[in-house]
């Protein structure tokens, strides 16, 4: 773990856009965390008489058409956008991930197993084929509109992404030496790919994990946003800016720049620490990095050198 | 259909296109088949151009009413009677249908003769017989006579479309009790005396249609000419139809054989723009002349600029909430003064309306005359409402749902002031916003606790709007409100046609209504119109749509 960490700040120090990355995703969450002792203001209590405020030392980010104070709904917000993003891309993860472990270990041969295998990548290829957005809206209005739903909904339209890259590493993966022995000492086809070719098959789905969340904030905001999503006046980014982008071509641009701004940022942040993942899990790309790492460091050591001289 | 419309290419000066540069965003939303050619087309004085919300689904007000419906419905069909006009008391340069009880008129009503000349009503008050106007000729050429109007109303009893209740509003109930008197006279003939016949003459949902061209048209196919009248029209109105392209635009050509002052107007384009703010957009930059049912921020952000007027008059408009008597907690009826008690009206008129709406302190419009506010006993009282809560014994909290529609801006954040207020007495909400066309569905279907609702009933009568909402027999009894007695007095008012005698029943109606609090009572928004500054003429009708034939420039 330490060795984790250890490497991550090195990564960190080799390419700032991974430390923003870092950042960003650790300030959200501690924001999302402490936002009940941060907040200065109730979230949902409505306050007419502080309607559409602009931003000021009252109200950080200004108020909404109904009073409710942005700086405190957009602090509250990725509880509710983090969670919904987190859990239904580890549900996509773990369905997809099942699956296509198990679509990669029977693709070859013969009988039932592998047609099963087959007509799993085509069901993969069916809900691929629908554009993600209109088919999480047509999963939420057929199952109900919840905070449920909409991790569902997550959940369901990103497990073919996992299914493939699962299935792609296991294909290699089923024909490795190691799995062949396990096969030979008398483990069945399940304990071989629960203790030998999912945990060597994770790597790129890991990566995957990181961009997921940013890719589930951004879906659930776009579901809030066109009211598939959470309910009013639940503090959740896309609602919000739902509810304020009307306002913007009279003036009032705070109600749905700051929930926007905040939504892009986290997003980006996700998608960073999605990108460092996918460096550290490539091997080539591990080794130019701990290469770069030590180069940074050899210089460091030559710089600080002739100063030591001096002295 | 002749395009020439759609082909009128007038370039615009260098500057008209600097001026125009603002609603350049705005109309980057509109239909690529708009051209640039089109979107000045409005610098003709005699062209005006309405960025509308929608163009008309259907022309045929049978089976549509919905708001590019209804804008149609008065430019290309004429009527058998109108309202006097009168000037808006509180909108300079407005003028609005005289409504009132006029006690030395006959009927007691402001009319004034629009295809009948002349009308006699016989002393029962239950036949009524009119002359009507020769040398009258429809959009297609034909001569008006009576076969026209017999034509009309055996077309409603037929199509079981809105005319039907049209005539049971009436009491009619056979076609034969509509007689043709002769060419240019006709008859309605009732079995009770009914306070409405001359009122419903003046309904937008009654206009008379060429019977001679509908009859051509459909044959014996299709002999009340259903699908014709849904794409085309054929009347006796101002204008006719020269195009309609739905979710484009519908444009009206100004009739020059029509028989009555000819409009202002030549031609009226009716653009469909479903965005407000793209609608505030395309008036702020002068690319149209009127910019239909704008958010009331956005008139305030238009009321500095000069070239913009705004006008705001008090309308037929209602919002409430349905409380439904069927369903637990508003079974109760303590529950249901504890919700009015707790609704904030002030607050909802102020950050919600910006001041375009008045509080709703009866069960019909108060414009409408006998309208009684002196029953409204719901002033925002927190304490008192508990106590009724109390009273009702539902135990220091209650959950229930608030179901609002997802496609009316304003019913949103008035969903979150009601649900901040409910809380401070125990009243938990959860807000459910349902897309508009399972709003509606689920208004008829009366399966929610609370929902909004939008409404104005077209005819400015009590009878018939506490009918239309509180008879147990209605169809748009949303609120499931029953109450014999209600009916009973309802029924007599519309057999009545002493005023005097009618305003006691109504009153009465009123006063139990407002105690018994079927509804959630909200407000009465007003009808606003932003338009350009130089462009007069703006009338207010109770089925609050607008008649191009009124506009002109200054």
């Amino acid at each position: 773990m330490l060795a984790a960490i250890h490497l991550l700040g090195r990564l960190a120090l080799i390419r700032p856009r991974f430390a923003a990355g870092y950042l960003i995703v650790l300030t959200v969450t501690i924001l999302a965390i402490l936002a009940p002792l941060i907040a200065p203001y109730s979230p949902t209590e409505a306050d007419s008489a502080n309607f559409l405020q602009p931003p000021s030392a009252a109200h950080l980010f200004g108020t909404d058409n109904v009073g409710m104070d942005i700086f405190s709904r957009a602090i509250y917000a990725p509880r509710i956008d983090l969670t919904i993003a987190v859990l239904g891309t580890l549900l996509s993860a773990l369905l997809g991930g099942s699956i296509g472990a198990l679509a990669g270990y029977y693709s070859t041969g013969h009988g039932i197993r592998v047609w099963l295998s087959f007509a799993v990548m085509r069901a993969a290829d069916v809900i691929q084929a629908f554009p993600v957005f209109v088919f999480a809206i047509a999963l939420v209005a057929s199952l109900g509109q919840s905070i449920q739903t909409v991790v569902l909904a997550i959940a369901f339209v990103n497990a073919p992404i996992y299914l493939r890259l699962m299935r792609s590493q296991v294909l290699s993966i089923r024909s490795m030496r190691y799995v062949e022995a396990s096969q030979v000492n008398g483990l069945s086809d399940f304990q071989t790919i629960v203790r030998h070719v999912i945990p060597n098959a994770m790597a790129p789905v890991l990566a995957q994990l990181s961009i997921n969340v940013g890719w589930g904030i951004l879906l659930t905001a776009a579901l809030s946003f066109v009211g598939a999503g959470v309910r009013a006046p639940t503090p959740e980014w896309g609602s919000m800016i739902a509810m304020g982008f009307q306002n913007v071509v009279t003036g009032q641009w705070w109600p749905s720049m700051f929930p926007g701004v905040m939504l892009a940022i986290t997003v980006f942040g996700f998608s960073l620490v999605g990108a460092s993942i996918e460096a550290l899990a490539d091997p080539a790309k591990r080794r130019q990095l701990l290469s770069d790492a030590r180069q940074r460091d050899r210089k460091k050591a030559a710089v600080e050198q002739p100063s030591l001289e001096r002295i | 259909m002749s395009e020439e419309f759609t082909r009128t290419k007038l370039v615009p000066t260098r500057r008209q296109f600097l001026q125009s540069a603002a609603a350049a965003g705005a109309a980057s939303v509109l239909p690529s088949s708009l051209g640039a050619g089109e979107a000045f087309a409005q610098n003709a004085s005699d062209t005006l151009v309405i960025a509308a919300p929608a163009t008309p689904q259907g022309l045929d007000i049978e089976f549509d009413v919905s708001l590019g419906s209804i804008d149609s419905l008065g430019a290309l069909y004429e009527y058998m009677l109108a309202y006097e006009k009168v000037p808006d008391p509180d909108a300079p340069g407005v003028l609005r249908e005289d409504t009132s009880v006029h006690p030395d008129q006959p009927s007691g009503l402001a009319l004034r003769g629009r295809l009948a000349e002349q009308w006699d009503m016989s002393p029962d008050g239950r036949k009524a017989t009119f002359k009507l106007r020769e040398g009258v000729v429809s959009n297609w050429g034909n001569k008006f006579t009576s076969k026209d109007v017999k034509w009309t109303w055996d077309r409603k009893f037929n199509l079981k479309g809105q005319g039907l209740f049209q005539t049971a509003v009436l009491g009619l109930k056979s076609p034969d009790q509509i007689k043709v008197e002769g060419d240019y006279a006709i008859s309605f003939n009732l079995d009770q005396p009914n306070p409405l016949l001359l009122k419903q003459q003046c309904n937008l949902a009654n206009p008379i249609y060429d019977g001679t061209k509908c009859a051509e048209v459909g044959g014996n196919d299709d002999p009340w000419a259903v699908n014709f009248l849904k794409n085309e029209s054929a009347g006796f109105g101002p204008y006719r139809l020269r195009q309609l392209v739905r979710g484009q635009q519908a444009v009206f050509e100004a009739r020059d054989d029509y028989w009555d002052t000819k409009p202002a107007m030549k031609r009226v384009i009716m653009r469909e723009v479903p965005q407000s703010a793209s609608r505030f957009s395309l008036l702020q930059g002068g690319a149209v002349d009127i910019a239909q049912f704008l958010q009331p921020r956005e008139l305030e952000a238009l009321k500095p600029q000069k070239t913009v007027a705004i006008d705001a008059v008090n309308a037929s408009y209602m919002i409430w909430l349905e409380l439904n008597a069927k369903i637990a907690p508003f079974d109760n009826v303590d529950v249901r003064r504890a919700v009015n008690l707790a609704i904030p009206r002030d607050e909802i008129i102020r950050t919600i309306y910006y001041g375009y709406a008045d509080p709703q302190t009866a069960p019909m419009p108060y414009i409408y005359p006998m309208v009684d506010k002196s029953f409204f006993t719901y002033a925002y009282d927190l304490k008192k409402a508990r106590a009724l809560l109390d009273k009702a014994g539902v135990g220091a909290s209650l959950a229930t749902t608030i179901s609002y529609n997802a496609g009316d801006p304003t019913q949103e954040p008035i969903a979150l002031l009601i649900q901040t207020s409910l809380r401070q007495i125990g009243v938990e909400l959860t807000l459910e916003k349902l897309p508009a066309g399972v709003f509606y569905e689920n208004v008829t279907k009366r399966a929610k606790p609370m929902i909004f609702y939008l409404d104005s009933p077209w005819t400015p009568d009590p009878g018939y709007s506490t009918y239309l909402y509180f008879n147990s027999k209605s169809y748009v009894n949303y609120s499931n409100y029953n109450n014999p007695t209600v009916d009973q007095l309802i029924t007599e008012g519309l057999q009545t046609l002493d005023n005097n005698v009618r305003k006691t029943k109504y009153t009465e109606v009123q006063k139990t209504l407002m105690d018994e609090a079927p509804w959630g009572f909200i407000a009465y928004p007003k009808y606003t119109l932003a338009h350009k500054a130089d462009l007069k003429g703006f009338t207010y009708y109770s089925s609050n749509n607008l008649r191009f034939q009124d506009f002109s420039r200054a």
